[in-house]
């Protein structure tokens, strides 16, 4: 059953995936097995870290830590959880079935953050200029009728999952950016990733929002446009490392070699997947050889165009793993500006920044 | 039994007879509920139930009161009642007529049997991409959902109430030389009522839960896509308060079926 | 030669699957005249009425109607059933007034005649009533009320009065008798009530246990208006047909228990 071979452009690549992905449930956790072995050689007994997160390539700097027994070196023992989307990730930790959780920063996120019940503690995923990681996709007939650029979207239809979903976050902020009002825009929620994809496939909507690894094929095949890219316009942090208080807590040591390990498996990332030549083009050597068969056990396994899949879908990562903690805070202020988050904590009290960099 | 002291002296029949009647005490019920809930609001005030796992009623109240306040109440539930009304309608128009062919004609009796034994038990829910596809993103696929939803119930009850039109009655139909219509006008429509009405409470709650399916795609407005989208936000309070909306709503149509029978089965 | 229908079996024969019920059963209805059909319980009397009255096909012979059909007859041959099978959601009227609906019967002719026949079954002060409202042996009035209401050519009656209490049983027979003296309307009467038989019947046919057949058939050549049930020549009568289906009943009674044991 796997879906990632017979799926590319819906599942390909780093989706943050608010909404279906559909990973395999049967891989889940058992990954962490071989590298017990290195942990042991530690005098301390391996400290267990529930680590929440998406079957999907985003987590890449996770899965290079968890193969390149950075976790074990540190003396802790990450058991992989996997989810379908986004928002349960959150609603898990809560509910202490996870330690550590990677998600998307979501109205929902942040409504749960507000309670009290999580800590942002570092950055992962960044829509960062000159690395095309959500693009900005126009049917055919919207693309004919005039909408060739952001500015023009005023006034449009836009498929986006949910209400506080990072797509409406996104086509908010690229209203603001571009000059337009964003109240002129016609959201359109669908609820699922292939469903906002499935809807400017088929001309129902004007635009969404699509990585790349799904965007580029659509648009390479004449059934859509790609006019711009999130990342040149808005540059922000989509996802996050977050946990709960209880674990800063009681486990701050933990935590700590926790995001030591973490920011190693960036800086592996960084150095395989997002070095840039002169002219702007990702550098593809040895070192990226080296880390694609790292990635190919979690996803697109078995997949024959697993490489260019993965160097066609991996996104920005600031290094070490750092938090753009402006930016959070420019997003709480956003949501809760939508009425779309309730609460009143001021942003420094959901983040926790003792354990990773800041941006 | 000889009596404990084995005298036969004279004694009182036992009674025996008691129990297995439950009446209905509606004030009871309605005191349940109040106590209920003020215990759950004064658990939420001692801080014995965090907010996080389930929002106060008092809080739950003011988002109502906020929804209605605002208007968005209204708007939200004129969306859903045109659907409702539209779905419900058309499926149950629909259920009606193959319902009735079923229950009359052999030649569509199997045929039509068949194919809601094979779709009944579909998850319409499943279905929805699909509808997207035949109906578009706009109402027409909302309108569907609920419609097919409805269809396959009314089907089945109208079969079973047509099938339980005591034969008598028709022929004695037949007897007096009333034609195929009038024996189906006068008797046989009139005889599944009771059955058709029951059938009614069924779809009427089918249609209220699909609302939310109906209206988690495209749906700018509706209590099911308020509900989904406060769901989303982890916005519980909203989320209660949208719920109490539905169920209010499948009290109130329950309420106008239960009229609705009064009149029209005024005979039993 | 009194006016009406007559209704004539000729050679019927029916089984249901491989039970024959009748067989060879000739038997006819004279104008005017009121047909009892008596026989052991299962002989196939209420296969036979329905054979008479169009409602079943027999494996083998034919119904033959001869005579003249009065002008303004709705439905000539009409039943009365023992079960009534009123509608339910139909007031008293209603049901009454049901055969007349379709018949192009202006509105108004339509009323008076409903109010005519309440007023001949005693029913007037009912018109109103769910036949759930009434006991027994009203709603069989309703029933007869409906059944005069088409003015019949030919009344088919299955045990009509076998729901109701001894009492009711009586008064009813003795009111069926008027009207249908009144009417003069030919009658196929079926009952296991002997006492019934010889009130209403100008000939009484006796029928054989299944498969049936008919034995014997009894004449009683009394108007029906002003037969007394204490005359003994009737009660002679009675005691002939108890005399004659004696054994059969016995025999039926006793397939009946070795079939349940
Ligand atoms: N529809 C039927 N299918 C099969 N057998 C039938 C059917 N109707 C009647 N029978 C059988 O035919 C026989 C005659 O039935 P019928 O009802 O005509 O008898 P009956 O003389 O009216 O009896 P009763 O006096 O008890 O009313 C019975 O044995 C009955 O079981
Ligand atoms: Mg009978």
């Amino acid at each position: 059953m796997d879906t990632n071979n017979k799926t590319p452009p819906l599942l390909a690549g780093r989706g943050w995936g608010e909404g279906a992905s559909a990973p395999d449930p049967t891989r889940r956790a058992i990954l962490a097995l071989p590298l017990a072995a290195l942990a042991a050689t530690h005098a301390r007994a391996a400290e267990p870290i529930r680590l929440g997160l998406l079957h999907t390539l985003s987590p890449a700097p996770f899965y290079i830590a968890q193969e390149r027994g950075y976790f074990a070196a540190e003396g802790v023992d990450v058991t992989f959880r996997f989810f379908q989307a986004a928002q349960p990730i959150a609603a898990a930790a809560v509910a202490g079935d996870i330690d550590v959780g990677v998600t998307a920063l979501t109205g929902g996120f942040f409504n749960l953050a507000e309670t009290g019940a999580l800590k942002v503690i570092g950055g992962a995923l960044h829509e960062e200029r000159g690395y095309e990681g959500s693009a900005i996709l126009v049917s055919n007939a919207a693309f004919a009728a005039g909408v060739t650029a952001p500015a023009k979207l005023a006034g449009r239809s836009f498929a986006i999952t949910q209400y506080g979903s990072s797509f409406h976050y996104m086509v908010g902020r690229i209203a603001q950016a571009e000059g337009f009002d964003p109240a002129s825009v016609h959201l359109r929620v669908v609820q699922t990733v292939p469903n906002m994809v499935a809807a400017v496939q088929s001309g129902q909507v004007d635009a969404t929002i699509a990585i790349a690894s799904m965007a580029r094929p659509l648009a390479a095949s004449g059934q859509g446009h790609i006019v711009g890219w999130v990342g040149d316009i808005v540059p922000y942090q989509i996802t996050a490392v977050f946990t709960t208080p209880a674990m800063i807590d009681k486990r701050a040591d933990a935590l700590r070699r926790f995001a030591r390990a973490y920011a190693r498996g960036v800086a592996d990332y960084r150095a395989a997947f997002l070095r840039l030549d002169a002219a702007g083009k990702p550098i593809v050597d040895a070192t990226t050889d080296a880390a694609i068969p790292l990635l190919t056990k979690y996803v697109f396994t078995g997949d024959p165009a697993a490489r260019a899949k993965i160097l066609g879908g991996v996104g920005y990562y600031d290094a070490g793993g750092a938090l753009d903690a402006k930016d959070v805070a420019a997003q709480l202020d956003w949501f809760r500006k939508q009425g779309l988050v309730k609460g009143d904590l001021p942003a420094s009290a959901i983040i926790d920044t003792g354990f990773l960099p800041v941006r | 039994m000889p009596p404990p002291d084995g005298s036969g002296a004279e004694r009182p029949v036992p009674f025996r007879g008691g129990g297995f009647a439950p009446h209905a005490r509606p004030l009871l019920g309605a005191a349940t509920l109040v106590v209920l809930v003020a215990l759950w609001q004064a658990g939420a005030m001692a801080g014995l139930i965090p907010r996080l796992f389930l929002p106060a009623p008092a809080a739950v109240a003011a988002a109502l009161y906020n929804l209605a306040l605002s208007g968005q109440l209204w708007l939200q539930m004129s969306a859903s009642l045109a659907r409702l009304a539209g779905g419900w309608s058309l499926g149950t128009l629909a259920g009606l007529l193959v319902g009735l062919a079923a229950g009359l004609f052999t030649l569509a009796r199997s045929p039509s049997l068949s194919v809601v034994a094979a779709l009944f038990p579909i998850p319409k829910i499943a279905l929805v991409p699909l509808f997207i596809i035949w109906f578009g993103i706009g109402e027409g696929s909302k309108i569907a959902t609920i419609a097919l939803g409805v269809f396959f119930p009314t089907v089945i009850a109208t079969v079973g109430a047509v099938d339980g039109v005591p034969r008598n009655l028709i022929r004695m139909g037949q007897s007096f030389g009333l034609s195929r219509a009038a024996i189906v006008a006068k008797i046989v429509l009139p005889g599944a009522l009771p059955g058709i009405l029951t059938g009614f409470r069924v779809t009427a709650a089918i249609a209220i839960i699909l609302l939310v399916a109906a209206e988690m795609i495209g749906a700018e407005r509706g209590i099911g896509a308020f509900v989904l989208a406060a769901g989303n936000l982890y916005d519980t309070p909203a989320l209660l308060a949208g719920i109490v909306v539905l169920s209010v709503l499948g009290l109130l149509v329950s309420w106008l079926i239960g009229r609705l029978e009064r009149w029209l089965l005024a005979w039993r | 030669m009194p006016r009406g229908l007559r209704l004539e079996a000729r050679g019927i024969r029916h089984a249901y699957r491989d039970l024959t019920v009748l067989d060879g059963i000739d038997l006819a209805a004279e104008p005017g005249q009121v047909l009892v059909l008596i026989g052991p319980s299962g002989c196939g009397k209420s296969t036979l009425l329905s054979i008479l009255g169009g409602m079943l096909r027999p494996s083998a012979g034919v119904v033959l109607q001869s005579g003249e059909v009065a002008a303004g007859c709705l439905n000539p041959l009409t039943y009365v059933f023992q079960d009534f099978a009123l509608l339910p959601w139909r007031t008293v009227a209603g049901n009454v007034a049901l055969a007349l609906e379709g018949a192009g019967l202006p509105r108004a002719a339509r009323a008076s005649r409903v109010q005519e026949m309440l007023a001949l079954t005693g029913l007037s002060a009912f018109a109103g009533a769910w036949p759930r409202q009434l006991s027994g042996g009203m709603r069989q009035r309703v029933g007869i009320a409906r059944a005069l209401a088409v003015r019949p050519a030919c009344l088919l009656m299955d045990e009509p009065l076998s729901a109701l209490d001894a009492q009711t049983r009586d008064v009813l027979a003795d009111e069926f008798a008027a009207l249908i003296a009144r009417a003069g309307t030919t009658t196929v009467y079926v009952t296991h009530n002997l006492r019934e038989a010889v009130r209403l019947g100008h000939r009484i046919a006796v029928l054989s246990r299944r498969p049936g057949r008919v034995r014997e058939i009894v004449a009683i050549d009394r108007p029906l208006s002003g037969r007394n049930m204490a005359d003994p020549d009737l009660l002679r009568i009675e005691a002939a047909l108890w005399a004659l289906m004696r054994d059969d009943a016995a025999a039926a009674a006793r397939e009946v228990s070795d079939a349940s044991a």
